[in-house]
């Protein structure tokens, strides 16, 4: 019933998660490494519903497994979230080249 | 319904339903004292800049219009009078009226004036403080009607013969405190208050601004028209058709949620934040185990099961 | 029109979204467009959950991506130098994607720009978005596209099976989280609370001084040296 085949939607998520190992290589700020790495995640989801629906549409392990991954996003999100604040309000900055050493 | 109908059927509610609060708000948004700028936000540098984003800001009213029409979507006004009967319309409810948020921090980061972004701070700030309330709020109707579709919710009270605001008058207190959070009113209003709304709205072009107040108006409308669906029985009533029973509850839900909203002073966003989180929280899961306590004892069940 | 057509379409429609709001959020300059950008990406990605035929997952997609990029937004916006990426966009050198999506970030009005920029001093900072590994990173991540994508079209074919799931999806994952996943739900639950509790724990405001305690300690170090070492570290007083 589908008319969109699974090579698609797995084509579309494989672009995000390139695009996503861009940002979290490419960007300075620790903010947006963390949203590349949403992007990751989110990629990831997304080919775990496409195996869902076209392989597994009776069994629907595949969705629990997006709603887990969106959740440890969420908590990632927090953490690191947390974690720039604790830099921030010690150097003024969340660039990431101005925290090579986290000690001290 | 064919697509095409339930897209004129939104945007012709959310018109109707706007200038329906538009019509009996007293004062419309933003009147009274507005609380303290955050001194703190002022020293920050980048507030000198005044250089809009100007495709989030006219992006912003278009995006809010989206959000209103989707939520309006699934308000039913009849057995057969809704937009589209979703099973997880209650859900996808709360999702769509995030939406809304999501436009009026658009414009007011888009304004770039230190005010609109203040606005635009305050108004995240205030989703952190109603979001969870309010879910919890409106866990209790969809737990007894063991259904999350809007139309099944009314017809489980209507079997019932019990509209939930008597079974769950907690959840009902809820629901109004949170409402009011997520409509910007009276106690709550302040990333509306008079300053902001003046940064915020006032740069918009006159038919731009006048899709805000459609937006920010037809919040009102949605949130109440949910609370009468889900506490105050929806379109069931004897002798009056559906719809008309189900604007008379929404008209009523308004009238109670603006009244009740003038009778407390006005708060800062640190004190929604704390109200939420120290009262509106815990109140919210105290509902659910009453609520859960109730279904095992048999209320609101009815002829059912 | 057919619904093959038609979900042709759509899923055309939502993929565009989705990788436009990608690129979008790893290349634009303002930092508060690509937080919105990454948002229209989770949307777009949410359509197609929804074609999928998973309208549970789409909209808690929708949910928790537009609350948390928000609360993420806010955090960019605190932390750094040049959100609105007013002073980026005029950079010279802005090519393909990087100049279309930072469009519209207005330059600033010259008659009044003079003394907008006297108030913060820090000219000699590096500004720029992106690490010295940019190029590096655009030949990694498209050699990461290529190659799944080469792997994805020469694989061999795999077992399919085209049942239609049930139409109340919502109904069947509670089941499961409810039943056989019962302990990763929990898990994951746990998870959050230890999340809250870690991250409160982090930027929690005791840990490090404000500005203003900051300024009174230093100002106790100016008189008395030996009072530092029990005021805090040393070398954080000196920034």
């Amino acid at each position: 019933m589908s008319a969109v085949p699974l090579t698609a939607y797995l084509l579309v998520a494989a672009a995000l998660f390139a695009i996503g190992i861009y940002a979290v290589l490419a960007q300075r700020s620790a903010v947006m490494v963390l949203m590349g790495i949403e992007l990751l995640l989110n990629a990831t989801g997304l080919n775990a519903v496409a195996f869902w629906r076209h392989t597994a549409a009776h069994d629907y392990s595949g969705q629990i497994f997006t709603i887990l991954i969106v959740t440890i996003g969420a908590v990632e999100m927090a953490i690191g979230l947390g974690l720039m604040l604790l830099l921030f309000r010690r150097r003024r900055t969340v660039q990431l080249d101005a925290w090579q050493a986290l000690r001290g | 319904m064919g697509v095409g109908l339930a897209v004129l059927w939104t945007l012709l509610l959310a018109l109707a339903g706007s200038a329906l609060v538009a019509a009996i708000e007293p004062h419309r948004l933003g009147h009274g004292n507005e609380p303290g700028p955050a001194a703190e936000l002022r020293t920050l540098p980048w507030r000198r800049s005044r250089r809009p984003d100007r495709w989030l800001h006219g992006a912003a009213p278009v995006v809010a219009l989206i959000a209103l029409a989707w939520a309006v979507l699934i308000l039913p006004f009849g057995r057969e009078l809704i937009g589209a009967d979703l099973g997880i319309g209650l859900f996808y409810f709360l999702v769509v009226v995030d939406i809304l948020l999501l436009a009026v921090a658009l414009g007011g980061w888009g304004a770039d004036t230190a005010d609109a972004v203040e606005c635009c701070y305050r108004v995240i700030a205030q989703l952190v403080a109603y979001v969870v309330p309010l879910g919890l709020a409106v866990i209790g109707p969809a737990m007894m009607a063991r259904s999350l579709s809007t139309v099944d919710i009314v017809e489980a009270q209507a079997r019932a013969g019990l509209w939930y605001v008597v079974a769950q008058p907690l959840g009902f207190a809820l629901f109004v405190a949170a409402g009011l959070m997520q409509s910007y009113r009276a106690p709550f209003l302040e990333p509306f208050a008079q300053r902001l709304q003046q940064a915020m709205l006032a740069s918009y072009a006159p038919p731009l601004r006048a899709l805000w107040r459609v937006a920010l108006s037809g919040l009102l409308f949605v949130v109440a028209a949910m609370g009468a669906t889900l506490f105050l029985g929806g379109y069931a009533g004897p002798w009056l058709p559906g719809w008309a029973w189900m604007l008379l509850k929404t008209l009523a839900m308004i009238v109670l949620m603006l009244g009740l909203g003038r009778c407390f002073a006005l708060r800062s966003s640190a004190q929604m934040l704390a109200l939420s989180w120290k009262l509106l929280i815990p109140l919210g899961l105290l509902n659910v185990l009453v609520v859960g306590a109730l279904i095992l004892l048999g209320v609101g069940q009815g002829a059912f099961r | 029109m057919s619904t093959a057509l038609l979900q042709w379409l759509a899923f055309a429609l939502f993929a565009a979204i989705a990788i436009a709001g990608a690129l979008g959020m790893a290349t634009t300059m303002s930092m508060f467009r690509s937080g919105v950008f990454l948002m229209a990406s989770f949307v777009g990605v949410a359509g197609l959950f929804v074609l999928l035929l998973a309208d549970l997952l789409a909209w808690l997609q929708v949910m928790m991506y537009v609350g948390g990029m928000l609360v993420m937004i806010l955090f960019m916006v605190l932390f750094s130098h040049d959100p609105g990426g007013a002073m980026m966009s005029e950079m010279p050198g802005l090519r393909g994607p990087e100049r279309f999506f930072s469009l519209g970030l207005r330059a600033p009005s010259h008659e009044g720009g003079g003394s907008d920029h006297g108030g913060h001093a820090m000219p000699q900072m590096d500004m720029s978005m992106t690490t010295p590994l940019r190029r590096f990173a655009v030949v990694l991540a498209a050699l990461a596209f290529v190659a799944l994508a080469a792997l994805l079209l020469l694989r061999p074919a795999w077992r399919q099976l085209d049942a239609m799931p049930a139409a109340d999806s919502a109904h069947r994952v509670g089941e499961l989280l409810m039943g056989k996943y019962m302990a990763a739900f929990e898990g994951a639950g746990l998870l959050i609370l230890l999340g809250i509790f870690g991250s409160v724990y982090l930027a929690r405001p005791s840990a490090h001084p404000g500005s203003a305690a900051r300024e009174r300690l230093q100002a106790a170090a100016a008189d008395a040296p030996v009072d530092v070492a029990e005021a805090g570290d040393p070398r954080e007083l000196q920034r």
